[in-house]
């Protein structure tokens, strides 16, 4: 069943070769949804696009063992191409690393790129070709799987490149290595500073734009839910108007992972009603339990259909790759949310259909309900003779109403005071101005007569 | 004049050349040749009604035409204008006599009309001589009135003066007409009309001039000798001859938009010719010049193009693209230099391909204009109308041979043209019918042009897909609104909902063409008509409300002509939305379109009105529907009223029950509405209609007597309103949550306890005065604000502030683009209700 909620086969047309790697990992160690012999083989198959040679080594092994045999591949003459390849652009990266690293040219170089390359074109002899070799060795690298290297070369080249187009891949390629390394740090730099360059450059076409921003959805997901902050940057990116657009247009399914981020978001409640307008829209496009959950909760009111999504989630949470992590933090604040629905909306519950409908044993529900009390100040009490919490219904008063609406008059009233007191000063002033000083005016008034 | 000279000349003339021709002939080579074309084919009114007579009496009688005879006893059409004329003539000349120049003026009008009238009879016989002799002998009296009126002391009255004036320029423009008859009679005033029975001989000599010029032409003068040759006989005469074809084109061309033109003619000169005509060349030279010549004809008083006609039209439209498709190298481009005169039969050249002026495209256009205007015209409830529309399928077919055409050609402009024509045909149709007239177009045309689409849906997708790549923006716009409609039409809301709002077409459409904004608001009644068909009854109603609101609704879709209030319209206004309108097979059902509007409205209203209270400012406050809450209005306030008669009294009647919480009579009076049944699956319908009352019915049930309660039984509410008791606790959860009803659900008795205090009058009063207070405060604030000098900086700061914020949007926007551009799509009940007001400008 929780197959058809599976989005590897989704996103994988929007990540990078490399990027695939780990997904591809994850299904096969949890042995989910595929067979482990065609995950192999998929792996396998990917591998020979890339010049891992070891790894596609490895995995050819792998294969025989699993008793597939595939097709043979010449993998000696590749990897001697690979070596030499790598060895030349090596020698004419170094060149300009060489130059690069000399505690001269670093005092020398400035801010302004144009007058750096200059510089370096003056007194070491080098061209922007010569720049050039360190995105094509990083690339390489990359390609090779040697990721902080790679990461290390595109920094260099951007840092001294003008060439906007390829600063942008080379941005993308940097964050893909950091994200292979497994360096959130500097990738969620990396995704800030790709995410302002995306919305800042004039692309040709919206489709164009479209597909950057959707592509830089995917290989975000990879950062924020293993970044501590992440969790906050993607509620707050996805939600902006042009990101929002962006799922709804071209990958709904990215909605389970928002959905996530929100419900386990405490901080930022507010922005459920949000959500949920998005996901009503959204139903007939896409729907997983994890949205349908909140569908029940805050469309329906539905809670034992809530309990049930509930129940659902979990699953469909163990077996995806980035959200895995987060399972528990999931359920738990999924039930507060179901509690505080619930005591919203309810002036007497039965403590043990509540525990119910969180599922949980009776003895778990009120031990939940009075943490609950506890920390969310919800103004209820438990009977324990009847078993039941009772919420005492806090509508506002008239009194109080009256209070809050009058609370800011004189306050408002005095600043409009002062702001009149200070026009009368100013114009007063200015007329002072014009006395002291008739000099400037009739002589003007003397020429034009 | 004598028999054997009108055998041997008269009828052998070219029977089809056409008039003007002949007219400068027998004027050039004589004028009492005044028979001598007579009987000649040309199909005159007056000339049909006394050609058969004519000849008949010419036969057996002697020069039965010449004017001069008397003796008569049947006189022809000819001889009573002719009469007409003679005597307006002579009353002319003794005017002139008396110097009484009025009467003068009013003859030679009436002697100018009567000539006017026998134009057919003059184009065979020429001007009558004693009409020259008249004008010539007017010009001259006028002349010497003239000087006399100089020299003498006695001036003539001021009309008469003013009349002699006016005789002048008038004869003077007239005789410029005549110029060589009236040269020929002053050479000869004396004999010049007797003339005529002298001059037989020579004009005989003359005439067989004409016939060898002709046969320099070489036209086959021998082939017909008798006078009941048959048209068809005459023309097959010259059949052979290539370089008369162009020369008769080319007159024709050029006749083409002249005042005395007879178009009738014209398409019968050309029908000949097509049948002459025998390389594709000629032929499809032919058939354009022949297409265009009917399209010209004279638009009667029916305001279209005639039935037989247009028909004839659409087969010749086909037959030129049956020629097209054979002969692959002759190209009809609309920008190619005129090919001079005397253009020899063309034939393609190493594979050059002959490049023909015309354009195919406008006739296709030209063709469905006049297939819409003739459906605009004709009763739609009589058999004509339908008769008529079974046509579609003809001009369906031409539309996509032509399409087919254009592709091969690779001419982008013609085809996405054709392609919005055949969309236009499509769009509004149901699946069944699309297929079947694609089936029908398929069979009527070659296989290689057409293949049936059996998925209609596919089609119109293909179609519009092709014009969003290809077209020009209106296009497009059209494109658009046409797949929403279709989409709308199929229940596919949500696929026309996102194309309405990527497209952005809302913001937009207001500076569109009157046309295009009915299809826009076409399109939005279709989405609204859907949302409905699917249950959703807000969408539904928030996109039909500006339409339906409006009281317009019959101007909004081009559905016929709302009275006109102000009398404000001029005729030309009047015309031009006449012209608008849709023929009656694309209307969309207005009294369908009420009802559903009436019911949405209804249905959102009632427990808002609930919700409201009995607090008029309240009430006042959040009207959904003014046009709704208008007829509640006027029907509660009726005295006496009786059992509902039409859709409207049902559904207030409805309202009313629902108010009360009678949902059952509520959801009766729904259902006996007949005009659901025009609804696809009218029993689906219906129960979800009984469905939503029952939960509308509840929520308005609550509002309504929630502070009559301190609290109500949830098992109690489900069995009052045959709810499921779940939907029940989620509707009344629902309203809890939104803070629309101060109320909580005690789960353990398993009642709402309604918290609801009506506030006493003191403390409503309170409320009432800090709310004023602080509007007070607010507004000072503003003055303020508007007021202080320091803010001219202020403002220019926030300006460009504004600006940059705008740009920033707008770039925003822009990037978003046609796809990305789904930001309204959050907004989309406001959004959605920005249609047009403005149908007509």
């Amino acid at each position: 069943m929780a197959a058809q909620y599976d989005l590897t086969s989704k996103m994988i047309p929007f990540l990078d070769l490399h990027l695939v790697f780990p997904l591809l990992e994850f299904l096969e160690i949890n042995e989910l949804f595929y067979t482990p012999t065609t995950l192999l083989e998929a792996r396998y198959e990917l591998s020979l696009k890339t010049s891992m040679i070891d790894f596609i080594d490895k995995l050819h092994g792998e294969l025989k063992d699993a008793g597939v045999t595939p097709a043979p591949i010449e993998l000696v003459e590749r990897r001697k191409e690979i070596l030499d390849k790598l060895q030349n652009s090596q020698a004419e990266a170094q060149k300009v690393m060489d130059v690069i690293e000399n505690p001269e040219v670093i005092n020398a170089l400035r801010q302004d790129k144009l007058q750096n390359l200059q510089f370096l074109k003056d007194n070491y002899g080098m061209t922007a070709e010569m720049i050039q070799t360190l995105y094509k060795f990083g690339q390489f690298q990359y390609s090779c799987g040697n990721y902080g290297g790679a990461a290390d070369m595109l920094y260099h080249y951007r840092v001294l490149s003008t060439d906007d187009t390829l600063g942008l891949s080379a941005l993308w390629g940097k964050l893909a290595s950091e994200i292979l390394v497994g360096n959130w740090e500097v990738a969620f730099e990396a995704v800030q500073e790709l995410k302002e360059i995306i919305d800042k450059t004039h692309f040709a076409s919206p489709l164009h734009q479209l597909e950057q921003r959707t592509w830089f959805l995917h290989w975000s997901l990879f950062v924020f839910f293993n970044h501590p902050k992440g969790r906050d940057a993607v509620v707050d990116l996805f939600l902006q108007p042009a990101y929002i657009n962006t799922i709804q247009t071209s990958c709904p399914w990215i909605l389970r992972y928002l959905t996530a981020a929100v419900v386990t978001n405490k901080r930022r409640k507010n922005l459920l009603k949000e959500l949920v307008k998005v996901i009503e829209h959204e139903t007939y496009q896409y729907r997983d339990p994890i949205t349908e959950f909140v569908e029940a909760l805050y469309v329906n009111f539905d809670f034992d259909l809530a309990k049930q999504k509930l129940a659902e989630c979990e699953e469909v949470l163990e077996n995806d790759f980035f959200l895995v992590a987060i399972q528990e933090d999931f359920i738990q604040n999924a039930r507060c949310f179901i509690s505080e629905t619930y005591c919203r909306i309810h002036q007497k519950i039965d403590v043990a259909e509540l525990s119910q409908t969180l599922n949980m044993t009776k003895e778990e529900g009120e031990k939940w309900i009075v943490n609950l009390i506890r920390d969310t100040k919800v103004d209820a009490k438990i009977d324990y003779k009847e078993n039941t919490v009772l919420m005492n219904n806090n509508t506002q008063s008239v009194y109080q109403q009256i209070i809050e609406r009058t609370k800011g008059l004189s306050f408002r009233s005095q600043v409009l005071a002062t702001s009149i007191e200070k026009r009368e000063a100013a114009q007063l002033k200015a007329a002072q101005h014009e006395k002291n000083h008739p000099s400037t005016a009739v002589p003007e008034t003397a020429t034009k007569a | 004049m004598s028999r054997f000279f009108r055998a041997g000349e008269s009828d052998s003339d070219e029977s089809d050349s056409d008039y003007s021709d002949e007219l400068t002939h027998s004027e050039s080579e004589d004028h009492s040749d005044s028979d001598s074309d007579d009987s000649s084919s040309d199909d005159d009114d007056a000339a049909k009604k006394t050609g058969g007579r004519g000849r008949l009496f010419e036969g057996s009688f002697s020069d039965s035409d010449s004017e001069d005879d008397t003796v008569r006893v049947v006189r022809s059409a000819k001889d009573k204008r002719f009469e007409e004329i003679e005597q307006a003539v002579t009353s002319m000349i003794n005017g002139q006599k008396i110097n009484d120049w009025v009467s003068v003026q009013n003859e030679f009008d009436r002697a100018n009309k009567g000539l006017q009238k026998a134009a057919g009879i003059i184009a065979q016989t020429g001007v009558p001589k004693f009409y020259i002799r008249a004008v010539a002998d007017l010009e001259k009296s006028i002349q010497a009135a003239l000087e006399k009126e100089k020299s003498s002391s006695k001036k003539m009255n001021a009309s008469n003066a003013k009349a002699l004036n006016s005789m002048k320029q008038k004869v003077k423009k007239n005789n410029r007409l005549y110029e060589k008859e009236i040269q020929e009679y002053e050479k000869d005033p004396e004999n010049y009309v007797e003339e005529e029975v002298v001059e037989e001989k020579p004009k005989a000599k003359k005439a067989k001039k004409v016939v060898v010029s002709e046969d320099e032409d070489g036209s086959d003068v021998e082939a017909a000798d008798d006078g009941f040759t048959p048209v068809g006989a005459g023309g097959k005469s010259i059949e052979l001859n290539q370089e008369n074809i162009y020369k008769k084109l080319k007159e024709v061309a050029e006749a083409r938009g002249k005042k005395n033109t007879n178009r009738e003619d014209q398409v019968r000169i050309l029908e000949r010719l097509l049948v002459v005509a025998n390389s594709p060349y000629q032929k499809i030279r032919v058939l354009l010049g022949l297409t265009s010549a009917q399209f010209d004809f004279a638009i009667g008083a029916s305001g279209y193009m005639s039935i037989p006609l247009w028909k004839n039209a659409d087969k010749h439209l086909n037959s030129l693209l049956t020629i097209l498709e054979a002969n692959p190298d002759y190209i009809i481009k609309e920008d190619v230099p005129e090919e001079e005169e005397t253009d020899k039969d063309r034939v393609p050249q190493n594979g050059e391909p002959v490049y023909i002026q015309g354009s195919l495209v406008a006739f296709i256009d030209r063709l469905d204009d006049e297939f819409t205007k003739s459906l605009q015209n004709i009763d739609p409830h009589t058999t004509d109308y339908v008769d008529r529309l079974k046509d579609e399928v003809d001009l369906y077919s031409v539309i996509v041979r032509s399409q087919a055409y254009f592709t091969r050609l690779h001419l982008t402009d013609s085809i996405s043209r054709t392609t919005m024509r055949r969309l236009e045909h499509l769009y509004f149709k149901p699946d069944v019918v699309i297929v079947a007239v694609e089936n029908a177009t398929a069979a009527l045309l070659p296989a290689s042009v057409a293949t049936p689409n059996q998925d209609s849906s596919a089609l119109i997708h293909d179609l519009c897909v092709f014009l969003y790549k290809n077209a020009t923006s209106l296009l497009r716009t059209r494109a658009m609104l046409c797949h929403i409609y279709h989409h709308a039409l199929h229940n596919r809301f949500f696929v026309a909902r996102d194309m309405l709002l990527m497209s952005h077409l809302q913001e937009t459409i207001h500076q569109a063409d009157v046309t295009t904004q009915i299809l826009h608001n076409r399109a939005m009644v279709q989405l609204g008509l859907c949302a409905f068909r699917e249950g959703m009854i807000k969408e539904a109603q928030t996109c039909l409300q500006d339409i339906s609101g409006t009281g317009r609704v019959k101007e909004l879709l081009a559905q016929g002509l709302s009275p006109q209030r102000y009398g404000a319209a001029t005729p030309e206004q009047e015309k031009l939305e006449r012209q608008r309108q849709l023929p009656f097979h694309m209307h969309i059902n207005l009294e369908l379109l009420e009802c559903v509007y009436l019911t949405c409205s209804m249905l959102l209203e009632i427990p808002n009105m609930a919700q409201a209270g009995s607090n008029p400012d309240n009430r006042k406050k959040r009207v959904i529907s003014k046009p709704f809450r208008r007829m509640l209005d006027y029907n509660s306030r009726q005295v006496f009223s009786g059992p509902p008669e039409n859709t409207r009294d049902h559904i207030m009647g409805a309202a009313k029950a629902l108010s009360n919480g009678e949902w059952q009579k509520s959801v009766e009076l729904i259902n006996a509405i007949k005009i659901w049944e025009l609804m696809p699956e009218a029993m689906k319908i219906k129960e979800m209609l009984g469905h939503k009352i029952q939960e509308e019915g509840l929520r308005t049930y609550l509002f309504a007597n929630a502070s009559h309660y301190s609290s109500v039984g949830l098992d109690q509410l489900a069995k009052m309103f045959d709810l499921p008791l779940a939907s029940v606790i989620s509707i009344v959860s629902k309203m809890v949550w939104n803070e629309e009803l101060s109320a909580s659900i005690d789960q353990v008795n398993n009642v709402v306890v309604l918290h609801h205090v009506e506030p006493s009058k003191v403390q409503s009063l309170a409320l009432a005065f800090a709310e004023k207070a602080a509007g007070f405060v607010e507004g000072n604030e503003k003055l303020l604000e508007l007021k202080t000098p320091q803010q001219a900086e202020r403002p220019k700061k926030g300006a460009n502030a504004n600006k940059e914020q705008a740009t920033g949007k707008q770039q925003q926007q822009r990037t978003m683009g046609p796809r990305g551009g789904r930001g309204g799509r959050n907004q989309f009940n406001n959004g959605l209700g920005n249609s047009v007001r403005g149908g007509r400008k």
